[in-house]
């Protein structure tokens, strides 16, 4: 029956250590850390990766900063997820893709800026071409 | 209407065919009287009286027959109402069930509304809080690259091994300062760009109101004999390869 009763002073450490233990997996590169000495496939620790699960709720979601972790918490629910996860390549694939969707936001700014740049070009050109006419 | 009485169609017919035959031997009398004198004194009599009785009875019968007929003009106009109060019975039902299967519909649309009302009441969320939290990922990049972002640029989507032995977990236990995770600390400092690194408290760690507490796990999470704290071994473990667990830590 360990760790039935704790003071509120270790329950708020344990709020900030779990707070910053979910958030560390949305490293993939920890994640791979993770599997290749075993830890993914002790059943203690993936009994823990449920129970982790908790901070999908919007009262404890809110304190996250680094979102991603949640979508790798679920994947890690996952048995066959977690057997790839000791492959480097699979970590470093994750890594990319991940970094590559962080930019999607950035990169769609960017396309919107050039668009709304070339439209005002384009309006640009067409006005001196309509002054044209009506000097004649 | 017993089966052993006979109708009064037979009746009539078989009092008809009587009074044939009286009237017939009647007027045989009669001829023979012409003639010759009766065998029987009192017979002609007889048969007169026979006749004017068998007359009788067949007026009786007719007066049967008329108030039999009536009495079946009656009971055909009864079941002529009869059949017209079934078919609006009919009508009836038909518009009783299909008025149910209209309600049984709506019904169940209404209820699949509350459920859903329900749901969204459950997550609703204050629109200023969900502003406050956006506004929190995507400041400090955590959601969206930075605009100047070039490969080589050490800020990532996760916290980078820099971040993770800064916190909490890794000041728990002596931690190696080789990089681990492909991120050596040099590398930053290389790159002159460090994420706030040195400032003591960082943002993904722990927030203002420190009120919350995590939900309570009366057990172990595993399946080993008991007395083994397995989970915070796992915590601490998975930073360093010393174990302490950390209620050990005398701070």
């Amino acid at each position: 029956m360990a760790g039935v009763l704790e003071t509120e002073e270790q329950a708020r450490n344990r709020f900030q250590s779990e707070l910053e233990f979910v958030q560390c997996l949305a490293n993939p590169n920890y994640l791979n850390f993770l599997a290749q000495r075993g830890y993914l496939r002790e059943k203690p620790f993936v009994n823990y990766l449920k129970y982790l699960l908790y901070w999908k709720e919007p009262e404890y979601a809110k304190f996250l900063k680094y979102p991603h972790c949640l979508h790798m918490l679920e994947l890690l629910q996952y048995e066959h997820f977690r057997k790839e996860l000791v492959n480097a390549q699979c970590a470093k694939f994750i890594d990319e893709q991940q970094i590559l969707h962080w930019q999607h936001y950035s990169r769609k700014r960017t396309r919107l800026q050039q668009a709304l740049a070339e439209q005002q070009q384009q309006q640009q050109q067409q006005a001196p071409a309509h002054g044209n006419p009506a000097s004649k | 209407m017993a089966a052993g009485e006979r109708s009064t169609k037979e009746k009539l017919l078989s009092a008809l065919s009587d009074m044939e035959v009286l009237s017939r031997e009647l007027i045989e009398m009669l001829a023979l009287s012409r003639t010759q004198k009766l065998p029987q004194p009192g017979e002609d009599t007889q048969v007169l009286e026979l006749l004017v009785q068998r007359d009788k009875e067949f007026q009786e019968l007719m007066q049967t027959a008329v108030e039999q007929g009536r009495i079946h003009q009656e009971m055909q106009q009864l079941e002529k109402e009869a059949e017209k109060r079934d078919s609006d019975i009919q009508l009836l039902q038909k518009q009783l069930k299909e008025a149910e299967h209209i309600l049984a519909t709506a019904v169940y649309q209404a209820k699949e509304k509350l459920k859903s009302i329900e749901k969204a009441r459950k997550g609703s969320i204050s629109s200023e809080e969900i502003i406050k939290y956006a506004h929190r990922i995507s400041a400090s990049n955590a959601v969206c690259a930075p605009l100047n972002w070039v490969p080589g640029d050490p800020r990532r989507p996760y916290p980078t091994d820099l971040e993770m032995r800064s916190g909490m977990l890794g000041h728990m236990s002596n931690l190696p300062t080789n990089g681990v995770n492909g991120h050596l600390p040099g590398d930053a400092l290389a790159a002159g760009r460090l994420p706030d690194v040195l400032t003591p408290q960082y943002p993904w760690q722990s927030d203002v109101s420190m009120g919350m507490l995590p939900p309570h796990h009366g057990n172990d999470f595993g399946l080993e004999p008991p007395g083994h704290n397995k989970e915070n071994e796992d915590d601490v473990e998975a930073m360093s390869t010393d174990s302490s667990s950390s209620s050990s830590d005398s701070d």
